[in-house]
């Protein structure tokens, strides 16, 4: 037997290239987009209608309609009832997933192909002749408003809606809760969840995406049976522009007396999905909190024991979304981890990162992309960014070459444009009285304590 | 649908258990290692060892040492890593299937050569890392600590479910480095683990790689087996918990029958038609009819040693919990009763198929369930069987489980409510 080389890692070997399946095209008269994806050998197939009718277009003063409205939409339609709609659902063993993000709302459902038809003519029936039932909206209503309120007593979800809140200015939507506020939401109507809907949709405001087993002619002919007569309109998108909520690097405490942890977010406006930087960006973040071995992470979980785990990202949309960086930290250490977070992302700033740091962060994004594309669901997300961000269809075969064009220099650069550490919002969900002296002393900006919220 | 999971078997003379299943479908590999060993092997004084040891694990070995872990593998593109549950300890990586070797190499390393690697300094920083993990998932959140309460209450103080799997505080404080010694020459021997490589791989290449990484270890003694001591009625305990809430929480927990024992399909079938999915009958009766509930769930929570069968009820702000316990315990006695729909036990066995359908779409989910059903059952492709065990359900076996273990003996009772909101919590007599 021959010895084993135990003291050098084995080479991992070349990755294969990836094959990711051919987006097909058609179009329905009414200008609805169909589209068709090969894969998997199970005989399944997700269907997903992705409709421009997310929360960015919430009309001010109505935050957490978009999302009131898919939740609705499953309530009753003009010939079943919500008891229905259920029953029918679960017979056929599916699940209606619907959610409102800020750009779309995306309804899927996944179904064996011998079921397909049978689910399609139910799927369509709840997005196409939704009735609104006033009892059923209500009662969605006070389920989002219990929801609101369980929010304010969930630090992380609090962390969150108090970071958005202090990057974006007043009346930027993306500041508001996805959700909405109490305030909002207990405006609500039926009759504002149905005028929601007549205006967004439509569909020639929206892209239906099949995946798995099935090819874009059956595809377009199912879709021709099912939505071919729905009424084309005027779509709108909402127009609105992205304002910073801080000028200067400021600190927000929001007050949780007897906290045993604060929650850490330190945010900034990020970029739009389609600024020029976004593969830099990636690999950039990648570097500072992306992954378990980035600098962050390394730092306040691995070196200092503050936490059980740090991270960063930007938040991708049609308009600048948030970029954060955020831990739960132990509360006596609280300013040390905001002093520690805040040298990070100096140093990638000031520094950039070595070559060798950036091509593991290159290798690791390039890895892990076949690991996304494992389900019908999952491939069916993708095509949906496809549609709503307006990517090319061979968007992802480019995609690990993008990546690989990104250079250390790219990395410093996108660093010292996009990390600007002298407009941060720093907020920290935490008990006040212990948290507030470390962080005045810590001199890194204005200390502000919130204690109504 | 497919259910079946192809793969081979072969143990080496180290007693290491090696379970192959090729899938050429996807570029990918995953390793899934499962160590026989979980909360349940801890001692009283001691609970959160196991979780903490896990933590160890990634902290480096004698021929790759702290940080090369994480750093080689996110570096090819992979992911990785672990849990601790009551029964066993998992450990995972997916990552392109050219760079198998590295993974058989890291996972060989922290096998058989950890403690050459291990100090007082890596035991200290994952404490720390893992106390704030009990903080961030337990201690500061809403109802984090329900569970270990309802264990505390339904299981004596010496029974291995005791207490929970993050540990108590104190106890992490207390861990040192010869428990972390004791453990790995107790636990982490390739006789007491299974090893899953699934995915696009050659079996014949796979097993000769193992064999070189993995042959050299040496067997352990044989790990001593968890007594659990016989579990009395507690005679339905009634607990509550003032917590920084707004929604008042009812926990209802009984003892129920070990995973894969008789009743425990039934039971994961009652689940479902009590409380899972929109037209379950508490959802239908509390959310839906009634809007006195924000959600409902129920899961039968399938264990080695015997489970534990769980209704979790989350009311509307001000509603009292013991209209929302009265209601739970009616439908259980209607079931009970044998009033169950055709309907609803196919709703149910539809219901579970399709999550176990959907979880095999995913190389890492297969990996696990075929160490899963290898450690409860001994037969790796036990899938097929398991999947029967659903299929053959009848309203009939559903009555007849909720009659014996859930509606013939009280449940322990927690209710969590707003501070100062004592008046909301289901009857404490």
């Amino acid at each position: 037997m021959s010895t084993v080389q135990r003291d050098r890692p084995p080479a991992p070997g070349q990755i294969r290239p990836l094959v990711f399946p051919a987006i097909e095209r058609r179009r329905l008269d009414n200008d609805l987009a169909v589209l068709a994806a090969r894969h998997g050998d199970l005989p399944l197939v997700t269907a997903m209608l992705v409709v421009d009718a997310g929360a960015a277009g919430d009309p001010a003063r109505k935050a957490g309609l978009a999302r009131l409205t898919t939740d609705a939409l499953e309530t009753g339609t003009r010939t079943r009832s919500a008891d229905q709609i259920a029953w029918e659902l679960e017979h056929l063993g599916i699940e209606l997933q619907a959610t409102a993000t800020w750009d779309a709302a995306i309804l899927s459902i996944t179904a064996p192909r011998e079921r397909l038809e049978a689910a399609l003519e139910l799927f369509a029936d709840i997005v196409r002749h939704p009735a609104f039932p006033e009892a059923e909206v209500d009662r969605l209503r006070d389920e989002q408003l219990a929801t609101i309120l369980q929010n304010r007593k969930e630090p992380r979800a609090l962390a969150n809606d108090m970071a958005a809140h202090f990057i974006f200015a007043e009346g930027v939507p993306y500041g508001r809760p996805l959700i909405g506020t109490t305030a909002s939401v207990q405006a609500l109507t039926r009759d504002d969840v149905e005028a929601f809907y007549r205006t967004h949709y439509l569909p020639n405001a929206s892209s239906l995406l099949f995946v798995g087993h099935i090819d874009a002619d059956t595809a377009r002919d199912l879709a021709d049976r099912h939505f071919g007569d729905w009424p084309a309109g005027q779509p709108t998108t909402p127009e609105f522009e992205v304002v910073p909520g801080v000028e200067t690097r400021t600190v927000f405490i929001v007050d949780r007396p007897g906290s045993v942890q604060s929650e850490i977010r330190i945010g900034d406006i990020g970029v739009a999905r389609h600024h020029e930087d976004y593969f830099p960006l990636l690999v950039m973040n990648t570097i500072l909190g992306g992954a378990f071995t980035s600098r962050l992470n390394m730092s306040l979980r691995e070196r200092h024991g503050f936490t059980y785990g740090a991270r960063s990202g930007f938040a991708f949309r049609k308009r600048p979304g948030p970029f954060i960086v955020q831990a739960a930290v132990a509360t006596d250490v609280t300013a040390r981890a905001v002093e520690e977070a805040l040298k990070e992302m100096t140093a990638l700033r000031e520094e950039g990162a070595s070559e060798q740091e950036v091509a593991a962060a290159r290798d690791y994004l390039r890895g892990i992309l076949p690991l996304q594309l494992q389900t019908t669901e999952q491939l069916a997300s993708r095509l949906a960014d496809i549609v709503i961000f307006d990517l090319p269809d061979d968007y992802f075969q480019q995609y690990r070459q993008r990546i690989a064009d990104v250079s250390p220099d790219d990395v410093h650069r996108v660093a010292r444009e996009h990390l600007r550490l002298d407009r941060l919002a720093i907020v920290v969900v935490g008990d006040a009285e212990r948290i507030a002296p470390g962080l005045e002393s810590l001199d890194v900006g204005t200390v502000v304590i919130h204690q109504d919220y | 649908m497919r259910v079946d999971l192809p793969h081979e078997v072969h143990t080496l003379d180290n007693g290491l258990r090696v379970i192959v299943h090729e899938d050429p479908s996807v570029p990918l590999v995953a390793v899934n290692v499962w160590y026989h060993v979980g909360s349940k092997n801890e001692r009283p004084g001691r609970t959160g060892f196991a979780h903490l040891f896990e933590h160890l694990m990634f902290e480096g070995s004698a021929h790759a040492p702290e940080g090369m872990f994480d750093t080689l593998l996110e570096s090819v593109g992979g992911v990785n890593n672990g849990s601790t549950s009551p029964d066993r300890t998992n450990y995972y990586e997916m990552l392109p299937a050219s760079a198998l070797e590295l993974a058989l190499w890291l996972e060989a390393d922290r096998m058989g050569w950890l403690l050459p690697a291990m100090t007082r300094e890596k035991l200290d920083a994952q404490r720390d890392v893992v106390k704030n993990e009990r903080r961030q998932s337990y201690e500061n959140r809403p109802y984090g600590l329900a569970f270990e309460t309802i264990l505390a209450a339904l299981f004596p103080p010496d029974h291995p479910y005791h207490w929970p799997v993050i540990g108590y505080m104190a106890d992490l404080d207390a861990a040192t480095l010869d428990d972390v010694h004791e453990f790995f020459r107790t636990y982490y021997a390739p006789n007491n683990a299974s090893l899953v490589v699934a995915g696009s791989v050659d079996g014949a290449r796979v097993l000769s790689l193992v064999e070189r990484y993995f042959g050299e270890i040496p067997r352990g003694p044989q790990a001593p087996e968890v007594r659990a001591t016989p579990v009395v009625s507690n005679g339905g305990r009634r607990l509550v918990l003032e917590d920084d809430v707004r929604l008042p929480r009812l926990y209802l927990a009984w003892h129920s029958p070990a995973y894969f024992a008789e009743g425990d399909a039934a039971l994961d079938a009652a689940a479902t038609i009590l409380a899972e999915g929109k037209a379950s009958r508490l959802h239908r009766a509390l959310v839906y009819e009634r809007g006195v509930a924000q959600d409902v769930q129920a899961f039968q929570d399938s264990r080695k040693l015997g489970s534990i069968f769980f209704v979790v009820v989350t009311a509307r702000p001000e509603v009292p919990l013991a209209e929302l316990e009265r209601e739970t315990l009616q439908q259980l006695e209607a079931i009970a009763a044998g009033d169950v729909a055709a309907g609803e036990v196919e709703r149910a066995r539809n219901r579970i198929e399709t999550a176990f359908v959907d979880e095999l779409q995913h190389l890492l989910g297969r990996a696990d369930r075929l160490n899963l059903y290898a450690y409860y059952t001994g037969d790796p492709g036990y899938a097929i069987s398991d999947l029967e065990r659903y299929r053959r359900l009848e309203a009939g076996d559903i009555a007849t489980a909720v009659r014996r273990w859930l509606v013939g003996a009280p449940p322990v009772a927690l209710s969590v409510v707003p501070r100062g909101r004592l008046d909301l919590a289901a009857g404490t007599a």
